[in-house]
């Protein structure tokens, strides 16, 4: 098993290191690029622009251009410089970082700590009034777009009852109706989710099983249903947890955090590149280390995906030995 | 909701019996009588006829400026209202339902059979194309969807055809690992097997036995695609992104109320609801088919 | 110990189930009476669908509530209807007096507990025992069953379909319970291990003096391992008695044509006779005697009222009007 988890973390390298370069190699297809946009608001000529791109290495070949990327990233921590503030990116987006992470964890924390039980709740109720209306809500709630949501959460809770600020970075309060706005469609995935599988669940074998022991239908519900019901949901939080970062993306602009979705969106609207790359990278990082660790929580869960990796790790003993 | 859903499906059993499951007229028999399906459907085509219509129903056009009804509330002329250049906010709301529309079907028709396609082929012959296949798509999916596709219509620039491009590209990892996961799941079944004891070609097992079974959760999956490329695509338009201004498409139109949100909070209302309305109606489609589609899924 | 007169362990009486399936009631049991002594072994035969595991079920009151209209009647069980039990009733007596082994163990087992621990907890539960005695008599159950007790950490898919129906027995027996429900406890197993396993239930039965009611639609079974048979078709009994009335002397046509589609070595036949036709719809029982559509025998008055089920001896009953032809 400790194998596996050592395998399973080396594995985030190569992913990190071949999205760094797809990253750039897709941001260097943008025709455009920071010096031209600068310059050409001047009264530069065609020829001073095209010698200050020379000097900034713009017209260096790809692979050059990549090389330095590559290098200055992985040996020196180096992302660059905004051209617009002249500031570095990585100092940048380490500041920024903390915004995302809360907004994003609280999020995924919200959606879980409410998702799973309304699931179950429901789902142990299937076919009740409860139930029902707690299909027909989730089923609307996973519908909003999330900025719509926020921007209504601002009208009544901002605007007209006065409770909560509005936008801006502080204290606690300002990451409520972010973190509410954020997580809602995803505790209603999560909830539907769940009920599906649990539902499933109860009405398998095993569970009839554990009711023809004596077990109290308590007992059978927490000790038996939940456990195998909530393995396919536990797969499931790492994609969900993708969407809630996209959609940290989304609320950081409509709540004016400054996080590093923010930072992304307006280095795209400012062309500024190197705060681009930086913050994507940033992204894909945490989204990589939170599957892995989902990854892990799986494993640890079903003896039967622990058998394979033991399974499979054998094999390949065998087939060396063989060798 | 959900025993009217069992009285319905028990309703639909009933008339199942002579026709094949699978077929076009039985899934069309379950959603006609799944009371979701038949309101998702109901609203979706409101929406699209309204849609095109919208020139000949509403006395005002989309893009007319009156500076006269500038950022009216909602009243009997205009019921939503207007925005801040005077224009009615519900023949805009009416009108822009193509864009989400057309950038969610056209998108996913895009990301669809790509992902189909590459799906299979990985999934069929496996090798070194899968291999190949399967890290490329992990580096894809690297990203999450709507950031994937935030970076990708950076690159391309804004405008209604690049937005669905890079919607389409996004959702392009998804079709392509479930294909391949059915293909592979469809491979290892038995009637494969018996169709190749008695000589079936390779090319007749794969037109007639394999993707016909490998196919049905992707339908399923391309009406939810439809739902979520919609809502991303507004997602990326509220950004900035997408498409952009004065065109009424719905998260372009929250874009700019969301600046007005203190002093005209009704601007903000309508876009956003409408994106609901759509996407709950796909959704309501998509479950009612994955129902009719896989008959073990049906609780 | 009892007196010969209080044997009896189990009595149901008029039993009716019905499910509910979209507006519609599935006519699954209808008034089924048998009877069960201490330490004996029923067989209950009958085809798919005919309503043999919804009577084991209604018997542990764990019928699936969602899909549940109606259960009438009487199970009286050691003295006390077990349909008019509370909850908490039930509760003491599954697993303790009454337990169940399932059709399918591969799915009968929660695949990601260890397998002594799921034995263990019925017999903590019923025998008040702590925790760590629980598993080492589940441990002790184990090599009753033929499992070596090392393997009792293992979790359900580590083990072959045979070993886990070895589980599911040991889980079932584990508090020596008075009544034993198997439902067709070898059917999903090779053919190879449906003899041993069968032995298995039959000694364990017989050493811990459990009567059992063996559900099964294979007559080789029952012939092996049953005292008393009873014929179930289409939720009712149509005939029933001890094994050698029935076997020797099978009066009802339905019976009948079981034994006709039974390969029998003995004799020479080139062909075997299957009955015709299928069961009918649970949903739309025809009046009358539910076999007349498929019988030889069926006669105008057999599709009219009910037919009574007639005692021809103390041990044969049998529900048909054209016996005596």
């Amino acid at each position: 098993m400790s194998r596996y988890v050592t395998k399973r973390i080396l594995q985030i390298i190569p992913i990190i290191l071949v999205v760094s370069v797809l990253i750039f190699a897709i941001m260097s297809l943008v025709p455009s690029d920071p010096i031209t946009i600068i310059m050409s608001q001047t009264s530069a000529t065609a020829e001073e622009i095209e010698a200050a791109r020379d000097a900034a290495g713009y017209n260096d070949p790809f692979l050059v251009r990549l090389g330095n990327y590559l290098k200055n990233l992985y040996l020196h921590g180096d992302m660059g410089k905004s051209f617009k503030t002249g500031s570095p990116v990585f100092k940048d987006l380490m500041s920024r970082l903390p915004v995302t992470f809360r907004l994003a964890f609280g999020s995924i924390l919200v959606s879980v700590l409410l998702g799973i039980p309304l699931g179950v709740l429901s789902a142990v109720r299937a076919g009740s009034l409860s139930d029902r209306m707690t299909m027909f809500f989730t089923l609307m709630l996973n519908s909003m777009p999330n900025f719509w949501l926020a921007l209504m959460l601002v009208i009544l809770f901002s605007l007209k009852l006065k409770l909560l600020p509005t936008n801006g970075i502080g204290g606690l309060e300002h990451y409520i109706l972010p973190v509410i706005a954020n997580s809602v469609g995803a505790v209603a995935g999560i909830a539907r989710q769940t009920r599906a599988s649990v539902l499933e669940v109860i009405r398998s074998d095993f569970v009839s099983t554990a009711r023809s022991k004596g077990l109290k239908e308590r007992v059978v519900i927490w000790k038996h249903a939940l456990p195998n019901g909530l393995i396919p949901v536990i797969t499931s939080i790492g994609g969900f947890f993708g969407r809630l970062l996209g959609g940290s993306m989304v609320i950081e602009m409509t709540f004016s955090l400054p996080g590093v979705g923010s930072y992304m969106i307006n280095g795209i609207n400012n062309r500024d590149y190197d705060c681009v790359q930086g913050a994507m990278l940033w992204i894909a990082f945490i989204f990589a280390v939170t599957m892995l660790v989902v990854d892990l929580l799986y494993a640890f869960i079903d003896p039967r995906i622990k058998a394979q990796y033991a399974a499979s790790s054998a094999k390949k003993k065998a087939k060396k030995e063989a060798a | 909701m959900m025993s009217d859903k069992k009285k319905m499906s028990a309703g639909a059993e009933e008339l199942h019996e002579s026709l094949q499951p699978g077929s076009f007229k039985y899934i069309w028999r379950h959603l006609s009588h799944d009371s979701g399906a038949v309101v998702g459907m109901l609203c979706i085509a409101a929406i699209l006829i309204i849609c095109v219509l919208s020139p000949y129903i509403f006395k005002y056009d989309y893009s007319k400026i009156s500076m006269i009804d500038k950022n009216a509330l909602p009243s009997k002329e205009h019921w939503f209202g207007c925005d801040e250049l005077g224009r009615d906010i519900m023949v805009r709301v009416f009108y822009g339902a193509r864009y989400t529309l057309s950038i969610g079907v056209l998108s996913t028709a895009i990301s669809a059979s790509v992902g189909v396609a590459l799906g299979s082929i990985a999934g069929y012959f496996g090798g070194r194309f899968d291999s190949i296949l399967m890290r490329a798509l992990d580096i894809l999916q690297a990203f999450p969807q709507l950031v994937l596709a935030t970076l990708v219509s950076a690159v391309l620039g804004p405008g209604l055809d690049k937005c669905i491009i890079a919607l389409a590209i996004s959702g392009i990892p998804g079709f392509a690992r479930m294909m391949r996961a059915n293909i592979l799941n469809v491979r290892g079944q038995e009637y494969i097997e018996a169709a190749k004891s008695i000589d079936c070609s390779t090319a007749r097992i794969i037109t007639k036995h394999v993707i016909p079974n490998a196919i049905s959760p992707i339908i399923v999956s391309v009406c939810m695609g439809i739902a979520s490329s919609g809502l991303n695509a507004s997602a990326l338009s509220f950004l900035g992104l997408g498409v952009q201004p004065p065109e009424p498409e719905w998260g372009a139109m929250l874009s700019s109320a969301r600046n007005l949100i203190r002093q005209y909070p009704h601007m903000a209302i309508f876009p956003g609801l409408f994106i609901m309305i759509t996407v709950i109606s796909l959704n309501l489609i998509g479950d009612s088919l994955r129902d009719a589609l896989d008959p073990k899924l049906k609780d | 110990m009892e007196n010969e007169k209080n044997n009896k362990l189990l009595e149901i009486k008029d039993l009716e189930v019905r499910y509910r399936s979209g507006g519609r009631s599935v006519h699954a049991v209808n008034g089924v009476s048998l009877s069960v002594d201490r330490g004996e072994i029923l067989g209950l035969v009958g085809e798919t669908g005919a309503g043999k595991t919804t009577i084991a079920k209604s018997i542990l009151r764990i019928l699936p509530d969602h899909a549940i209209q109606s259960v009438s009647g009487e199970i009286i069980f050691d003295g006390e209807d077990l349909l008019k039990a509370k909850n908490n009733r039930m509760t003491a007596i599954r697993g303790y007096k009454i337990s169940m082994i399932f059709q399918d163990p591969m799915t009968a087992l929660n695949p990601i507990m260890p397998v002594n621990k799921q034995i263990a907890e019925g017999i903590a539960l019923h025998m008040g025992v702590s925790k760590r005695e629980a598993i080492e008599r589940a441990n002790k159950m184990l090599e009753t069953v033929g499992i070596s007790s090392d393997r009792g950490g293992e979790y359900p898919h580590q083990f072959s379909g045979g070993m886990k129906q070895r589980v599911v027995i040991a889980m079932a027996l584990a508090c020596r319970p008075d009544l034993l429900l198997a439902d067709e406890p070898t059917t999903a197993l090779d053919v190879t291990i449906q003899a041993q396993v069968l032995e298995l239930i039959a000694n364990l039965q017989k050493e811990l003096h459990t009567a059992m009611i063996l559900i099964t639609h294979d007559l080789g079974v029952v012939a092996g391992v049953c005292d008393k048979v009873a014929v179930v078709y289409a939720g009712e009994i149509l005939e029933s008695g001890t094994k050698e009335e029935i076997f020797d002397h099978p009066k009802h046509p339905y019976t009948k044509g079981l034994f006709g589609a039974l390969p029998d070595l003995s004799k020479k036949v080139s062909r075997l006779s299957p009955i015709d036709g299928l069961p009918p719809d649970p949903t739309n029982l025809p009046p009358g005697c539910p076999f007349a559509p498929r019988c030889p025998k069926a006669t105008d008055e057999c599709r009219q009222g009910a037919i009574a089920l007639e005692a021809l001896n103390p041990d044969h009953l049998c529900r048909c009007i054209h016996i005596d032809e």
